[in-house]
């Protein structure tokens, strides 16, 4: 990519073009833009718009205005401030969803790898990690003090003697410290099979090469298995 | 009948007859399910007497059928790593109740969670996930139960565009076909706290404390009650049937009172990523705008929700609050835990208490419940299963 003198990356008004057709020929994008009122409701209602320069309302006019050049403006660090509670979507007089516009947007940032999405997911990999490898979002064994040190100091309770304690858990699914549950292999292959065909391996290789190879290795052997 | 209020707290106990009016026009996607299948487009999960279904009412007036018997637990990866109690204490109604189900291996988590904070997967690949779900449930001969909002949530969508998109419905359609499954989609897409919702009156009965001075809050979930809104429990005797119905629907019915407070609607601050990487921003919304307002303006003992996210966000976030001179503290647990815990259930063995980070001792403590022996006991028997001792299971797989 090339930068102007102030370090801001020049895109070529192609690409800007091409993203927002890419957003239009989404087959949720006609449920998800409607009619905007600029009424304001959905941003009054946005948990985020507390914290961050992100507006709701702002999404729906930029999509309305059917300007690349706006939409583009979107495409950074701006759609990873959306929580995607969907207060918007059920508030809005029109039914538009912005936090399914959202959605579509983010899907598009990291499809085509964006440099901004990459920063965003870097520290996310852990997770992503064990969700595409193992079918499983969160165990038991990622809840460590120095990973939620604000957490407090009773999060160390969940890390000690963590084996003993899953086995008192009353369900069988349950008594392991590196899953959720005790997913089994033949259903993880299912899972890597969907992967594979819906092109999610695919788009974790563009936004992350490194944590795909990794996710690779794991996968082969539990296919081998 | 005029509005009648009874409780000087807050609307949870507002009746009126007041009929829900859409004010615009929304296509009931059961309808058009059923008529799929008649096409032989689509095979359809049922709703069977077998099933024992209650039938309760949506936002709109619709009417939805939720199965109380013979049930798929899929579980939340959420709950079962970090919050056990709450698969736990379902379980345990389920069985003080002869309830039939299987919780079993065979089940991947909804992915929900990753495409909402990371983006990182399509329609495509969340339906065929979703879809190979039900197929298990279906093949087992039973329905599913979905335990995490944020499942519940995508499932809807998810259910909604493959009937609206024949596209879809072919794509996922082949994908299945390639891992030796079929498209399927239930009847209904059920939560679980829509099963303690119209169980709450045979939940009541197992209570076995008076509740009648604990002020609950409730934070609905907006993955149940904001995405795909017209599909979520509303009761014309429950805030006048203005705001979702279920978990403030079993506080009643246990004779705890319900508190308003003025943030009610404002979600946790979960925020899917934001949890995990960029949390200064869910705990400052977790303090600011829930759990201070709960305390200073409804004085709340307890705080009820009824999703995987929302019971993480809303405890693990109190304790930092110290460092900004917040005080306000209040225990955070789902609906079905807080049933459990005052039905008679086990502090450490069943409800799990001892995972949450925000002090739930002096709740206990105020209904009556001493959580000392229960801890003696959890204690002893984490010694014995150290020593080789076997769990006491509520459940056992099924022997295939
Ligand atoms: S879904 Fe996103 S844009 Fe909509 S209200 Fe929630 S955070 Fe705001
Ligand atoms: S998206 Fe809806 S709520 Fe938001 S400004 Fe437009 S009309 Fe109003
Ligand atoms: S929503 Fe999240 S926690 Fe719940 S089952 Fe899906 S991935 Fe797991």
């Amino acid at each position: 990519m090339e930068y102007d003198e102030n370090g801001v990356s020049i895109v070529p008004a192609d690409l800007k073009k091409e993203i927002f057709e890419e957003a239009r020929k989404d087959f949720r994008y006609e449920e998800y833009v409607r009619g905007c009122l600029n009424c304001g409701v959905c941003t009054g209602g946005c948990p985020p718009h507390r914290f961050f320069d992100f507006s709701p309302r702002i999404v729906l006019q930029k999509m309305k205005s059917k300007d690349p050049e706006l939409i583009w403006t979107m495409m950074d660090e701006y759609v990873w401030a959306c929580f995607q509670c969907f207060t918007c979507a059920m508030i809005c007089p029109f039914l538009n969803s912005p936090g399914g516009v959202i959605a579509i947007l983010r899907e598009i940032a990291v499809r085509r790898g964006f440099e901004s999405a990459k920063k965003v997911l870097k520290p996310y990999s852990r997770v992503l990690l064990k969700l595409t490898a193992y079918g499983n979002q969160l165990s038991p064994d990622m809840i460590q003090p120095d990973f939620f040190p604000d957490w407090g100091p009773h999060i160390g309770y969940a890390s000690t003697d963590l084996s003993v304690k899953r086995k008192a858990i009353p369900m069988p699914t349950l008594q392991v410290t590196n899953l959720a549950w005790d997913v089994a292999p033949e259903t993880m292959k299912e899972l890597y099979d969907i992967f594979d065909e819906a092109g999610v391996f695919k788009i974790i290789e563009s936004v992350d090469p490194s944590l795909y190879e990794i996710i690779q290795d794991i996968v082969d052997d539990v296919r081998s298995s | 009948m005029a509005i009648e209020i009874s409780n000087r707290l807050g609307l949870a106990n507002v009746k009126s007859d007041f009929i829900h009016t859409a004010g615009r026009k929304l296509e009931d996607i059961h309808e058009r399910l059923l008529e799929l299948e008649a096409k032989g487009e689509v095979k359809v999960i049922h709703i069977k007497e077998e099933n024992k279904p209650i039938e309760a009412e949506t936002l709109l007036g619709w009417k939805k059928k939720i199965p109380t018997n013979k049930l798929w637990h899929h579980k939340s990866c959420g709950q079962c790593g970090n919050i056990p109690g709450y698969p736990v204490s379902l379980l345990w109604f389920m069985n003080q109740m002869g309830i039939e189900y299987v919780d079993e291996r065979n089940q991947t988590s909804c992915t929900a969670w990753n495409y909402h904070g990371s983006g990182t997967s399509n329609p495509v690949g969340l339906a065929a996930v979703a879809v190979r779900n039900w197929h298990r449930a279906y093949e087992l001969g039973l329905f599913p139960l979905f335990h995490c909002a944020t499942t519940f949530g995508d499932y809807k969508e998810m259910r909604n565009l493959l009937v609206e998109n024949k596209e879809l419905r072919d794509e996922v359609r082949r994908i299945m076909h390639k891992i030796g499954r079929d498209l399927v989609i239930p009847e209904y897409i059920v939560h679980y706290s829509e099963w303690v919702h119209v169980m709450r009156f045979e939940i009541a009965k197992l209570k076995k404390y008076d509740l009648s001075s604990v002020i609950a809050t409730v934070h609905p979930a907006c993955h149940t009650y904001k995405m795909i809104p017209e599909d979520c429990i509303y009761d014309k005797d429950i805030y006048a049937g203005k705001r979702t119905a279920v978990s403030t629907g079993v506080m009643l019915a246990l004779g705890a009172q319900v508190a308003d407070y003025s943030t009610w609607y404002d979600c946790c601050g979960f925020g899917f990523r934001h949890i995990l990487t960029e949390r200064e921003a869910s705990r400052s919304f977790v303090m600011d705008r829930k759990i201070r307002p709960m305390v200073r303006e409804a004085h709340s003992d307890v705080c009820i929700t009824q999703d995987t996210g929302c019971t993480t966000t809303l405890d693990k976030n109190q304790w930092i609050g110290k460092a900004m001179g917040y005080t306000e503290q209040v225990p955070v647990m789902a609906d079905v835990m807080f049933a459990a815990l005052v039905c008679g259930a086990d502090v450490f063995k069943i409800v799990q208490l001892q995972w949450h980070t925000t002090d739930w001792r002096p709740l206990c403590e105020k209904i009556g419940i001493d959580w000392k022996k229960s801890e003696q006991e959890y204690n002893a028997y984490l010694e014995e299963l150290k020593a080789g001792g076997k769990t006491v299971n509520l459940y056992e797989y099924p022997k295939s």
